[in-house]
């Protein structure tokens, strides 16, 4: 009797293994992460044979915990990347390619994103994250300092941005904000890409000191020189945005609940306008992606999710959750996401958004940018000069 | 009578242990990494490293870089660590006087910057530091100084940082001080007055040389914790602008863990871990001779 009994309650065990969920495990970061359990509910409703389980990492942390993840292999099945961490940890060799995945899937395609966030995923040639939410930077700027010297409208384009600037510096304290003590190079590529510019070409040959990046470094250094943007950082973007000391800057979508909960008082004396036009009005593409990692066991329902994080009615949701915004193209069709004139212009500017490329030594070649354009911007190097420095710099990285 | 070894086992034994797991072998791996070329393709893949020999000891020779985060934590070195002596046995000295009020709420205010978080502290201080509305500079415009751009100027930025450490550390050390200063017998100083010392010759000629212990551990802790200068400059400044405030564990950091070239962050380390070993060598060499 007893023996039937334990043979008895393996064969349960066994089939409860064998039918039972199959457990997803994602790393999520923040804020996103709680709200993250939300959709979770929805494709294990859909899904009933898979158990997701979503664990939260704060950001602060972030960084250490995948690297030493990556280190120890006691990773999950499904992680949130910055788009920005993607060239370091990518490099590592840890993550699932997803080409073939790709390949078969009716949802994520490479046409249904954007095209700067879908280049995001890829590092080295390979495509290893899918976009899922994305952000871009604009140009924010006080509507009524900006027609109180003469400009009615949003600069347009690099001289219009410029004789602004200056007007507003003269009347007031500075024109613009355009300095970041860190990750600096966010700020100065998107002028390189509008002029045409980049840092390597198709063929991988520096091309910082071309006159397409140059002439980008000139203008973008001449705010400094002529004293039309601050120098160094420790200042406080909203308040100087509300006295009118910073009446412009560029940033991403998350200041536009920002400035009307911190600084309300300026409501209705502001909007946001698309990148100013040289050739192009490229701006600077970021959000997270999500990767599969190598050392899942659970790579078929770790896709699953991935697809079902993609779709273009769950990605309205999910910006209805936390304010992020869709990579999907077809989620800006929604109404949802047009009701706010700010928002919506942010999914035009999205259609012209790029990253860098994602290159194992990405991070070494943009801090030796961050020190060459400091050392234009303080003036103790022409613009040319630090850009030749920094194609030896760039050179030296890469040999 | 000889302890037996069970009890040594026992007692000892766990400390032991800890040390080798979170000390040594740390130590000898990181020595180990540092003749390799260990990067970011053999984090996942530890078969991607291979040794290289003294290549990582000759590069760091030959980079710029190295030598000014080496200088810069020299300079901090050299500014931070008497002001933090001078600083600390004098607010010591005047916290432990028979006639001060309320030296438990001095201790206390002096010792909260050592066990406050510095992230917190670094946002407060940079709101402190800020060229246009800070305290600092708004204070100095009292005076009829017109402040500097504090951390967005090359020539500020490391004081600016020196500031904000010292201010850190001063606390702590007062604490080691005041337990210094309690400790010398009452007797030296009434017989010093029976010679009729003046307040400052007691100060300098019984307070002094009884500390000598004391001061003696201080030099060497703050050495070392100025070598490791590290969260201050990382959290105000991130090294700018201009390299000014770059310190060598900063520096290790970059190469660590932003660029994941592990090898050669740890030939940073060695070289700075011969560094501390060989001030404090001179140092115990030095105090030995004093006591002497």
């Amino acid at each position: 009797m007893k023996k039937r009994f334990t043979i008895f309650s393996i064969l349960v065990l066994i089939v409860a293994l064998g039918f039972g969920t199959t457990k997803i495990t994602i790393w999520a970061m923040g804020e996103e992460a709680k709200s993250l359990d939300k959709l979770a509910q929805l494709f294990m409703e859909e899904y009933p044979e898979y158990e997701v389980n979503i664990q939260a990492i704060p950001w602060a942390n972030a960084y250490d915990k995948i690297l030493t993840g990556i280190a120890g292999r006691q990773v999950p099945d499904v992680a949130q990347m910055g788009t920005t961490w993607m060239a370091p940890f990518g490099s590592m060799g840890a993550f699932e390619n997803l080409d073939p995945y790709v390949k078969n899937s009716k949802i994520v395609k490479e046409e249904a994103f954007f095209r700067g966030s879908w280049e995001t995923g890829k590092v080295d040639g390979k495509l290893l994250g899918i976009p899922w939410y994305v952000d871009t930077r604009v140009l924010y700027y006080r509507t009524d300092l900006l027609s109180e010297v003469g400009c009615d409208h949003a600069p347009q384009d690099w001289d219009e941005l410029y004789d602004v600037a200056k007007k507003l510096a003269q009347k007031g304290k500075y024109g613009i904000t355009l300095y970041q003590p860190q990750d600096n190079y966010q700020i100065l590529l998107p002028f390189v890409w509008q002029n045409g510019g980049d840092i390597l070409d198709s063929k991988g040959n520096v091309i910082v000191d071309q006159p397409e990046f140059v002439e980008a470094f000139e203008y973008y250094t001449r705010f400094f020189t002529e004293k039309l943007a601050p120098l160094g950082g420790g200042g406080n973007l909203f308040q100087d945005f509300a006295t009118g000391d910073t009446p412009m800057f560029f940033s991403g979508p998350w200041m536009v609940s920002m400035i009307r909960e911190q600084i309300p008082q300026i409501e209705g004396k502001w909007n946001v306008a698309l990148m100013p036009k040289k050739k192009t009005r490229t701006s600077f593409m970021g959000g997270s992606d999500l990767v599969i990692f190598k050392d899942s066991k659970n790579k078929e329902g770790a896709w699953k999710f991935i697809e079902f994080l993609s779709r273009p009615d769950i990605q309205v949701k999910w910006y209805q959750l936390v304010n992020s915004l869709p990579a999907s193209i077809e989620a800006w069709n929604n109404p949802i996401l047009q009701a706010d004139p700010m928002i919506a212009l942010f999914g035009e500017q999205l259609f012209d958004a790029k990253a860098p490329i994602n290159r194992p030594e990405f991070q070494e070649i943009s801090v030796s940018i961050d020190r060459r354009v400091e050392e234009a911007i303080y003036g103790r190097k022409t613009p040319e000069g630090a850009a030749k420095d920094l194609k030896k710099d760039i050179e030296k990285i890469l040999r | 009578m000889k302890t037996p070894l069970k009890a040594i086992i026992t007692f000892i034994g766990p400390s032991i242990i800890l040390l080798l797991i979170f000390m040594l072998i740390p130590i000898i791996v990181s020595l180990t990494l540092s003749f390799t070329d260990f990067n970011v393709f053999a984090i996942y893949n530890w078969s991607n490293a291979s040794f290289i020999g003294f290549q990582n000891y000759i590069n760091l020779m030959k980079d710029p870089l190295f030598w000014r985060a080496l200088l810069n934590t020299l300079y901090a070195l050299v500014v931070a660590m008497p002001l933090t002596i001078i600083l600390a046995l004098s607010f010591a000295a005047l916290i432990n006087r028979e006639a001060t009020y309320f030296k438990n709420f001095f201790k206390v205010s002096f010792y909260l910057p050592s066990i406050t978080n510095t992230v917190a502290i670094a946002i407060v201080w940079s709101w402190m530091l800020n060229p246009d509305y800070g305290l600092i500079n708004w204070f100095l415009g009292l005076l009829g100084i017109k402040g500097p751009n504090w951390l967005g100027d090359p020539a500020w930025a490391m004081p600016s940082v020196i500031m904000l450490v010292v201010w850190k550390a001063v606390g702590y050390n007062i604490i080691l001080f005041i337990a210094g200063l309690q400790n010398i017998p009452d007797y030296l100083y009434e017989a010093a007055e029976l010679d009729g010392a003046s307040r400052f010759q007691q100060f300098l000629h019984v307070t002094i040389p009884s500390l000598r212990p004391t001061i003696f551990f201080v030099t060497v802790m703050t050495i070392i914790g100025y070598l490791q200068l590290f969260e201050e400059p990382y959290m105000l400044t991130g090294g700018g602008p201009l390299d000014s405030t770059l310190s060598i564990v900063l520096y290790l950091y970059r190469q660590g863990f932003r660029f994941f070239k592990l090898g050669y962050a740890s030939s940073i380390a060695f070289v700075l871990f011969i560094m501390i070993f060989a001030l404090t060598f001179i140092q115990m060499k030095v105090g030995k001779n004093i006591e002497a």
